[in-house]
């Protein structure tokens, strides 16, 4: 618990940056059951209103969870999610060609003794994809099924 | 235009489900995430987005899916899930707010495995064109 009083709000604490490739979206498509056609298909995406294929939020909110879990375990912190929540304000883009980049950046946002909420800003081509994500992490509570 | 009067309304109680190890395995695979036992932190929309199913395809509802936007989602954990655990998901319309037009629908999934209330899911969909 010790790493948690090591935190003050302010701090940023990581920086993370993802490649997206229509392929991603495929898997991703697959594992969660979403299988609408914007996030795999031009045609479909298009007929949407929308430039090109774009990335699941929940891809791309996941990417955010990958970053924070993956950062918790550098920093020694025995935690797990308590709250995770976020806006899709503007798609993330995949082109066929290139694919895309996700760029994640956190900061605290409030520290306690035994939790810590981060503030976190996402960005692809430039938007604000995640306005913002916010990751409430708390010390590991025991599994008791 | 979705039917208003749906608001506050839940759906039946899904029949409970096994969290398979095989569907963690799948679903952190394609984030990139580890071998992991623990239910990675979105899977749960894996189970709540079916559980609406019933709501999308009753007509008197009247949520057509290809208008439909994903604009904001928030989970609250009650207490890790694993694979090997049994869940249930009770789908319930919190509010339906027409904006220039458009429709933002509010759904809440509560989440329960045997012991209780184990998450809560909230799902905030933009319907294009539903209010006009």
């Amino acid at each position: 618990m010790s790493a948690f009083t090591e935190l003050r709000a302010g701090d940023a604490v990581f920086t993370a940056s993802f490649a997206v490739e229509r392929a991603d979206l495929v898997a991703y498509a697959e594992a969660s059951g979403d299988h609408n056609p914007i996030h795999l298909d031009e045609a479909a995406a298009r007929a949407a209103g929308l430039p090109d294929v774009i990335a699941h939020g929940m891809y791309t909110m996941g990417l955010v969870s990958r970053a924070v879990l993956e950062w918790a375990a550098e920093a020694g912190l025995d935690a797990e999610f308590g709250e995770f929540s976020s806006r899709f304000a503007k798609p993330v883009v995949v082109p066929a060609e290139g694919g895309a980049v996700v760029e994640i950046e956190a900061k605290v946002r409030k520290a306690g003794a035994d939790s810590v909420e981060l503030a976190i800003t996402v960005l692809s081509a430039g938007e604000k994809v995640l306005a913002p994500a916010r990751v409430t992490l708390v010390a590991n509570r025991p599994h008791t099924a | 235009m979705l039917n208003a009067s749906y608001v506050g309304r839940s759906l039946p109680t899904t029949d409970p489900v096994t969290i398979t190890a095989e569907s963690v395995s799948r679903f952190a695979r394609s984030l990139g995430l580890g071998e992991t036992e623990s239910v990675p932190p979105t899977y749960l929309i894996s189970l709540t987005l079916p559980a609406a199913d019933p709501l999308i395809e009753d007509p008197d509802f009247g949520l057509d899916f290809t208008k439909v936007l994903h604009r904001e989602q928030r989970f609250v954990y009650h207490r890790g899930l694993r694979a090997g655990d049994r869940v249930s998901c009770t789908v319930t319309v919190e509010s339906i707010k027409t904006v220039a037009g458009n429709d933002l629908l509010a759904l809440r999934t509560d989440v329960t495995d045997d012991e209780g209330l184990a998450a809560e899911v909230w799902t905030t969909l933009f319907v294009a064109g539903g209010g006009a």
